[in-house]
Protein backbone atom coordinates (compact mmCIF):
# COMPACT_ATOMS: atom_id res chain seq x y z
CA UNK A 1 0.00 0.00 0.00
CA UNK A 2 1.44 3.38 -1.14
CA UNK A 3 -0.78 5.91 0.46
CA UNK A 4 -1.35 6.37 3.93
CA UNK A 5 -4.76 6.69 5.18
CA UNK A 6 -6.28 9.85 5.95
CA UNK A 7 -6.82 11.52 8.82
CA UNK A 8 -9.21 14.35 9.04
CA UNK A 9 -10.00 16.17 12.40
CA UNK A 10 -12.50 18.78 13.47
CA UNK A 11 -10.81 22.35 13.30
CA UNK A 12 -12.67 24.06 16.17
CA UNK A 13 -11.56 26.12 18.58
CA UNK A 14 -14.02 26.74 20.85
CA UNK A 15 -15.19 23.61 22.24
CA UNK A 16 -13.73 20.76 24.41
CA UNK A 17 -14.48 18.21 21.79
CA UNK A 18 -12.51 19.88 19.09
CA UNK A 19 -9.66 19.90 21.10
CA UNK A 20 -9.87 16.03 21.56
CA UNK A 21 -10.31 15.14 18.25
CA UNK A 22 -7.08 16.94 17.25
CA UNK A 23 -5.34 15.14 20.50
CA UNK A 24 -6.29 11.63 18.63
CA UNK A 25 -5.53 12.30 15.24
CA UNK A 26 -2.03 13.90 16.56
CA UNK A 27 -1.71 10.29 18.91
CA UNK A 28 -2.32 8.27 15.61
CA UNK A 29 -0.39 10.06 13.16
CA UNK A 30 2.70 10.47 15.66
CA UNK A 31 2.68 7.41 17.73
CA UNK A 32 -0.21 4.40 17.03
CA UNK A 33 0.45 4.93 13.67
CA UNK A 34 2.96 6.97 11.90
CA UNK A 35 3.92 4.40 8.83
CA UNK A 36 0.28 4.21 7.85
CA UNK A 37 -1.87 7.11 8.36
CA UNK A 38 -1.35 10.90 7.55
CA UNK A 39 -2.98 14.13 8.58
CA UNK A 40 -4.77 16.71 6.26
CA UNK A 41 -5.76 19.66 7.81
CA UNK A 42 -9.42 20.67 7.18
CA UNK A 43 -8.44 24.56 6.66
CA UNK A 44 -6.31 23.58 3.09
CA UNK A 45 -9.71 21.43 2.11
CA UNK A 46 -11.77 24.43 2.52
CA UNK A 47 -9.10 26.99 0.32
CA UNK A 48 -9.48 23.81 -1.72
CA UNK A 49 -5.80 23.60 -1.94
CA UNK A 50 -4.87 20.67 -4.70
CA UNK A 51 -2.18 19.00 -2.33
CA UNK A 52 -4.78 18.12 0.36
CA UNK A 53 -7.59 17.72 -2.05
CA UNK A 54 -5.49 14.88 -3.82
CA UNK A 55 -4.65 13.28 -0.27
CA UNK A 56 -8.59 12.96 -0.08
CA UNK A 57 -8.67 12.28 -3.52
CA UNK A 58 -5.90 9.41 -3.19
CA UNK A 59 -6.96 7.72 0.13
CA UNK A 60 -9.99 6.30 1.85
CA UNK A 61 -10.68 8.74 4.77
CA UNK A 62 -11.18 8.89 8.75
CA UNK A 63 -13.17 11.97 10.16
CA UNK A 64 -13.07 13.21 13.46
CA UNK A 65 -15.85 15.62 14.45
CA UNK A 66 -16.31 17.50 17.74
CA UNK A 67 -19.56 18.27 16.93
CA UNK A 68 -22.79 17.76 15.33
CA UNK A 69 -22.05 20.02 12.53
CA UNK A 70 -19.53 17.60 11.17
CA UNK A 71 -17.41 20.01 9.38
CA UNK A 72 -14.95 17.27 9.06
CA UNK A 73 -17.19 14.62 7.59
CA UNK A 74 -19.01 17.31 5.08
CA UNK A 75 -15.55 19.11 3.70
CA UNK A 76 -14.30 15.50 2.98
CA UNK A 77 -17.41 14.77 1.15
CA UNK A 78 -16.91 18.30 -0.61
CA UNK A 79 -13.92 17.68 -1.69
CA UNK A 80 -14.66 14.21 -3.39
CA UNK A 81 -13.11 12.11 -1.00
CA UNK A 82 -14.26 8.81 0.14
CA UNK A 83 -14.79 8.22 4.24
CA UNK A 84 -14.19 4.92 5.31
CA UNK A 85 -15.43 6.18 8.91
CA UNK A 86 -16.62 9.11 10.80
CA UNK A 87 -16.09 9.60 14.30
CA UNK A 88 -17.59 11.95 16.54
CA UNK A 89 -16.12 12.65 19.69
CA UNK A 90 -19.73 12.87 21.25
CA UNK A 91 -20.28 8.82 20.46
CA UNK A 92 -17.28 7.74 21.89
CA UNK A 93 -17.71 9.85 25.04
CA UNK A 94 -20.97 7.86 25.62
CA UNK A 95 -18.55 4.85 25.48
CA UNK A 96 -16.51 6.23 28.21
CA UNK A 97 -18.92 7.72 30.28
CA UNK A 98 -16.21 8.04 33.55
CA UNK A 99 -13.90 10.30 31.83
CA UNK A 100 -15.08 14.24 31.76
CA UNK A 101 -13.32 16.04 29.22
CA UNK A 102 -12.09 19.30 30.10
CA UNK A 103 -9.94 22.46 28.91
CA UNK A 104 -9.74 23.74 25.08
CA UNK A 105 -6.34 24.99 25.11
CA UNK A 106 -5.03 22.32 26.93
CA UNK A 107 -7.02 19.19 27.79
CA UNK A 108 -7.29 17.73 31.44
CA UNK A 109 -6.60 13.97 32.16
CA UNK A 110 -10.18 13.09 31.46
CA UNK A 111 -10.05 14.69 27.98
CA UNK A 112 -6.28 13.21 27.26
CA UNK A 113 -7.92 9.81 28.26
CA UNK A 114 -10.65 10.43 25.84
CA UNK A 115 -8.30 11.33 23.38
CA UNK A 116 -6.60 8.25 23.86
CA UNK A 117 -9.21 5.88 23.86
CA UNK A 118 -10.43 7.63 20.38
CA UNK A 119 -7.21 7.50 18.94
CA UNK A 120 -7.12 3.48 19.53
CA UNK A 121 -10.37 3.44 17.87
CA UNK A 122 -9.02 5.32 14.90
CA UNK A 123 -5.96 2.73 14.53
CA UNK A 124 -8.01 -0.21 14.92
CA UNK A 125 -10.04 1.30 11.61
CA UNK A 126 -6.88 2.11 10.02
CA UNK A 127 -5.20 -0.85 10.34
CA UNK A 128 -8.16 -2.31 8.77
CA UNK A 129 -8.74 -0.25 6.14
CA UNK A 130 -4.52 -1.40 5.30
CA UNK A 131 -5.98 -4.69 5.44
CA UNK A 132 -8.95 -4.05 2.92
CA UNK A 133 -6.88 -2.00 0.79
CA UNK A 134 -4.09 -5.13 0.69
CA UNK A 135 -6.42 -7.73 -0.18
CA UNK A 136 -8.69 -5.77 -2.48
CA UNK A 137 -11.36 -8.53 -1.29
CA UNK A 138 -14.02 -5.81 -0.59
CA UNK A 139 -14.87 -2.20 -2.21
CA UNK A 140 -14.92 0.89 0.59
CA UNK A 141 -18.45 2.13 0.95
CA UNK A 142 -18.85 5.84 1.31
CA UNK A 143 -19.60 7.01 5.11
CA UNK A 144 -19.85 3.05 5.63
CA UNK A 145 -18.66 1.92 9.27
CA UNK A 146 -16.37 -0.63 9.12
CA UNK A 147 -17.12 -2.07 12.27
CA UNK B 1 -33.49 48.89 15.96
CA UNK B 2 -33.36 45.20 16.77
CA UNK B 3 -32.24 43.08 19.26
CA UNK B 4 -28.62 41.50 17.24
CA UNK B 5 -25.39 40.68 18.36
CA UNK B 6 -24.08 43.89 19.52
CA UNK B 7 -20.47 45.25 17.50
CA UNK B 8 -18.18 42.86 17.98
CA UNK B 9 -14.77 41.64 15.94
CA UNK B 10 -14.73 38.11 14.54
CA UNK B 11 -11.64 36.08 14.77
CA UNK B 12 -10.62 33.08 12.25
CA UNK B 13 -8.04 31.01 12.80
CA UNK B 14 -6.69 28.78 9.93
CA UNK B 15 -6.06 26.02 13.16
CA UNK B 16 -3.51 24.25 10.55
CA UNK B 17 -3.29 21.07 12.20
CA UNK B 18 0.02 19.67 9.77
CA UNK B 19 2.04 22.85 10.85
CA UNK B 20 3.31 24.22 14.66
CA UNK B 21 2.30 27.52 13.54
CA UNK B 22 -1.63 26.12 13.10
CA UNK B 23 -1.22 25.26 16.78
CA UNK B 24 -0.20 29.19 17.22
CA UNK B 25 -2.75 30.33 15.69
CA UNK B 26 -5.43 28.42 17.78
CA UNK B 27 -4.08 29.51 21.33
CA UNK B 28 -3.69 33.00 20.37
CA UNK B 29 -6.89 33.21 18.92
CA UNK B 30 -7.86 31.61 21.81
CA UNK B 31 -6.20 33.92 24.30
CA UNK B 32 -7.86 36.99 22.61
CA UNK B 33 -11.16 35.66 23.05
CA UNK B 34 -10.78 34.20 26.53
CA UNK B 35 -8.52 36.11 28.58
CA UNK B 36 -7.85 39.56 26.23
CA UNK B 37 -11.14 40.48 24.70
CA UNK B 38 -13.29 38.18 25.77
CA UNK B 39 -16.51 40.81 25.80
CA UNK B 40 -15.00 42.37 21.95
CA UNK B 41 -14.74 38.90 19.96
CA UNK B 42 -16.72 36.04 18.72
CA UNK B 43 -15.22 33.26 16.33
CA UNK B 44 -16.39 31.02 13.96
CA UNK B 45 -14.99 28.20 12.59
CA UNK B 46 -13.56 28.11 8.94
CA UNK B 47 -15.03 25.31 7.99
CA UNK B 48 -18.74 26.72 8.77
CA UNK B 49 -18.39 29.06 5.35
CA UNK B 50 -18.53 25.70 3.45
CA UNK B 51 -20.06 23.08 5.62
CA UNK B 52 -22.49 25.75 7.52
CA UNK B 53 -25.90 27.67 6.35
CA UNK B 54 -25.99 31.39 5.17
CA UNK B 55 -26.19 32.82 8.59
CA UNK B 56 -22.37 31.30 9.08
CA UNK B 57 -21.69 32.37 5.52
CA UNK B 58 -22.48 36.17 6.42
CA UNK B 59 -19.91 36.07 9.73
CA UNK B 60 -17.44 38.32 8.09
CA UNK B 61 -19.90 40.71 6.33
CA UNK B 62 -21.64 40.84 9.80
CA UNK B 63 -18.57 41.44 12.09
CA UNK B 64 -15.22 43.12 10.99
CA UNK B 65 -13.21 39.98 10.84
CA UNK B 66 -9.42 39.10 11.56
CA UNK B 67 -8.05 36.13 9.97
CA UNK B 68 -5.39 34.23 11.67
CA UNK B 69 -2.84 32.64 9.38
CA UNK B 70 -0.07 30.07 10.56
CA UNK B 71 1.91 30.19 7.09
CA UNK B 72 1.66 31.90 3.64
CA UNK B 73 -0.85 29.69 2.18
CA UNK B 74 -3.45 32.15 3.82
CA UNK B 75 -5.85 29.29 4.16
CA UNK B 76 -8.34 31.47 6.77
CA UNK B 77 -7.45 34.93 4.92
CA UNK B 78 -8.54 33.59 1.25
CA UNK B 79 -11.32 30.89 2.74
CA UNK B 80 -12.92 33.41 4.34
CA UNK B 81 -13.02 36.45 1.76
CA UNK B 82 -13.93 33.55 -0.71
CA UNK B 83 -16.64 32.54 1.07
CA UNK B 84 -17.99 35.02 3.44
CA UNK B 85 -16.63 38.64 3.28
CA UNK B 86 -13.58 40.30 2.93
CA UNK B 87 -11.66 39.97 6.54
CA UNK B 88 -10.98 43.38 7.66
CA UNK B 89 -7.13 42.35 9.05
CA UNK B 90 -4.83 39.71 8.53
CA UNK B 91 -2.02 38.77 10.45
CA UNK B 92 0.62 35.38 9.72
CA UNK B 93 2.32 33.78 12.28
CA UNK B 94 5.35 33.17 10.19
CA UNK B 95 5.74 37.20 9.27
CA UNK B 96 5.30 37.72 13.13
CA UNK B 97 7.74 35.45 14.39
CA UNK B 98 10.36 36.76 11.52
CA UNK B 99 9.38 40.15 12.31
CA UNK B 100 10.11 39.98 16.16
CA UNK B 101 12.96 37.68 15.84
CA UNK B 102 11.51 34.44 17.29
CA UNK B 103 12.93 31.10 17.21
CA UNK B 104 12.06 28.01 15.18
CA UNK B 105 8.40 27.37 16.11
CA UNK B 106 8.07 23.56 16.91
CA UNK B 107 5.49 21.00 18.61
CA UNK B 108 2.32 20.58 17.15
CA UNK B 109 0.78 19.35 20.02
CA UNK B 110 2.77 20.55 22.64
CA UNK B 111 4.50 24.44 21.60
CA UNK B 112 8.37 24.82 22.14
CA UNK B 113 9.49 27.71 24.10
CA UNK B 114 9.63 29.80 20.46
CA UNK B 115 5.98 28.68 20.06
CA UNK B 116 4.76 29.94 23.38
CA UNK B 117 6.18 33.13 22.55
CA UNK B 118 4.63 33.42 19.36
CA UNK B 119 1.36 32.86 20.38
CA UNK B 120 1.90 36.08 22.87
CA UNK B 121 2.99 37.85 20.18
CA UNK B 122 0.50 37.53 17.50
CA UNK B 123 -2.71 37.24 20.50
CA UNK B 124 -1.17 40.68 21.62
CA UNK B 125 -1.00 42.09 17.95
CA UNK B 126 -4.67 40.67 17.34
CA UNK B 127 -5.76 41.98 20.37
CA UNK B 128 -4.54 45.57 19.45
CA UNK B 129 -6.04 45.12 16.24
CA UNK B 130 -9.39 44.18 17.74
CA UNK B 131 -9.61 47.85 19.80
CA UNK B 132 -8.31 49.63 16.41
CA UNK B 133 -11.67 47.72 14.13
CA UNK B 134 -14.38 48.56 17.38
CA UNK B 135 -13.53 52.32 16.68
CA UNK B 136 -14.11 52.32 13.15
CA UNK B 137 -17.53 52.45 11.74
CA UNK B 138 -18.59 48.95 10.34
CA UNK B 139 -21.24 48.66 7.70
CA UNK B 140 -23.36 45.22 8.17
CA UNK B 141 -25.02 45.87 4.97
CA UNK B 142 -21.86 46.60 2.59
CA UNK B 143 -19.46 44.60 4.91
CA UNK B 144 -16.67 47.22 5.08
CA UNK B 145 -15.46 50.55 6.79
CA UNK B 146 -17.54 53.90 5.89
CA UNK B 147 -13.86 55.46 6.63
CA UNK B 148 -12.64 56.33 3.44
CA UNK B 149 -9.32 55.21 4.32
CA UNK B 150 -8.58 51.35 3.16
CA UNK B 151 -8.87 48.63 5.32
CA UNK B 152 -6.07 47.37 7.05
CA UNK B 153 -4.21 44.48 5.68
CA UNK B 154 -0.61 43.51 6.93
CA UNK B 155 0.92 47.06 6.78
CA UNK B 156 -0.99 47.42 9.94
CA UNK B 157 0.40 43.91 11.59
CA UNK B 158 4.20 45.32 10.46
CA UNK B 159 3.22 48.38 13.31
CA UNK B 160 2.71 46.68 15.45
CA UNK B 161 -14.38 32.67 27.51
CA UNK B 162 -14.35 32.13 23.77
CA UNK B 163 -17.32 33.24 22.09
CA UNK B 164 -17.72 30.64 19.69
CA UNK B 165 -20.66 31.08 16.90
CA UNK B 166 -20.41 27.43 15.73
CA UNK B 167 -24.09 26.87 14.75
CA UNK B 168 -25.15 29.79 16.17
CA UNK B 169 -24.76 31.85 12.65
CA UNK B 170 -26.33 34.80 11.76
CA UNK B 171 -30.06 35.08 11.87
CA UNK B 172 -30.78 35.27 7.91
CA UNK B 173 -34.21 34.24 6.35
CA UNK B 174 -34.42 33.30 2.43
CA UNK B 175 -37.29 34.68 0.63
CA UNK B 176 -38.73 34.88 -3.16
CA UNK B 177 -38.66 38.09 -4.15
CA UNK B 178 -39.09 38.41 -8.51
CA UNK B 179 -38.65 34.73 -8.40
CA UNK B 180 -35.23 35.03 -7.00
CA UNK B 181 -33.95 33.41 -3.49
CA UNK B 182 -32.59 36.18 -1.98
CA UNK B 183 -31.08 35.68 1.85
CA UNK B 184 -32.12 38.36 3.94
CA UNK B 185 -29.77 39.35 7.21
CA UNK B 186 -31.27 39.74 10.16
CA UNK B 187 -35.22 39.48 8.69
CA UNK B 188 -35.90 36.86 11.37
CA UNK B 189 -35.18 39.26 14.39
CA UNK B 190 -37.06 42.28 12.81
CA UNK B 191 -40.16 39.96 12.44
CA UNK B 192 -40.22 39.11 16.03
CA UNK B 193 -39.09 42.82 16.89
CA UNK B 194 -41.51 43.98 15.20
CA UNK B 195 -44.74 41.65 16.09
CA UNK B 196 -43.14 42.26 20.26
CA UNK B 197 -43.84 46.10 19.32
CA UNK B 198 -47.52 45.05 18.77
CA UNK B 199 -47.23 46.47 15.26
CA UNK B 200 -50.31 45.12 12.68
CA UNK B 201 -49.21 44.25 9.14
CA UNK B 202 -49.88 47.04 7.14
CA UNK B 203 -48.49 49.09 3.98
CA UNK B 204 -46.89 51.45 6.46
CA UNK B 205 -45.44 48.49 8.73
CA UNK B 206 -43.92 46.99 5.71
CA UNK B 207 -42.18 50.20 4.92
CA UNK B 208 -40.87 50.01 8.10
CA UNK B 209 -39.27 46.96 8.05
CA UNK B 210 -37.89 47.81 4.43
CA UNK B 211 -36.00 50.42 6.36
CA UNK B 212 -35.00 48.76 8.94
CA UNK B 213 -33.85 45.49 6.36
CA UNK B 214 -31.80 47.88 4.60
CA UNK B 215 -28.98 48.84 7.44
CA UNK B 216 -28.03 45.20 7.07
CA UNK B 217 -28.77 44.15 2.89
CA UNK B 218 -28.46 45.44 0.28
CA UNK B 219 -31.38 46.36 -1.13
CA UNK B 220 -31.58 47.66 -4.87
CA UNK B 221 -33.61 51.10 -5.29
CA UNK B 222 -35.35 50.19 -8.36
CA UNK B 223 -36.46 46.63 -6.29
CA UNK B 224 -37.41 48.36 -3.26
CA UNK B 225 -41.24 48.18 -4.31
CA UNK B 226 -40.93 44.33 -5.04
CA UNK B 227 -38.85 44.10 -1.40
CA UNK B 228 -41.37 45.49 -0.02
CA UNK B 229 -44.31 43.45 -1.04
CA UNK B 230 -42.58 40.40 0.12
CA UNK B 231 -42.15 42.22 3.42
CA UNK B 232 -45.13 42.67 3.80
CA UNK B 233 -46.79 39.21 3.40
CA UNK B 234 -43.80 37.44 5.43
CA UNK B 235 -44.48 39.54 8.37
CA UNK B 236 -48.54 38.71 8.12
CA UNK B 237 -47.46 34.91 7.45
CA UNK B 238 -45.12 35.72 10.70
CA UNK B 239 -47.90 37.56 12.74
CA UNK B 240 -50.52 34.68 11.51
CA UNK B 241 -48.53 31.91 12.51
CA UNK B 242 -45.85 33.16 15.05
CA UNK B 243 -42.62 31.44 13.68
CA UNK B 244 -40.13 32.98 11.15
CA UNK B 245 -39.68 30.52 8.36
Amino acid sequence: MNEKIVIVPCSGIGKTYGTVSREAAYEVIEELRPESAQLVPLSMLVLGEENARAAVAASPAITIDGCKLACATKMVQESGGTIAQDFAVLDVFRRNRKLKPQGIAELNEGGQQLAHALAEEVAAVVDKLNGKVETGDEKLRSSAPCF
Amino acid sequence: MPNLPQKKVGIVACSGEEMAEGTVTRLAALKVLEELRPNETVTICLPLFLAGGEGDRAFARFYPTIAVDGCALRCAARATEQYSGKPAASVVVTDIVAERGIGPVAGLRRLNEAGQQAVAETAATVADLVDTLLDKKWSRREGRFLESEPVMQEEAVAKSAASCACGSGIPVQTVQVNGQQVTLIALPPLLAQFKQMGKRPSPETAAELLAQVKIYNDVPDAMESQYQEVLAQEYALFCAEGVAA
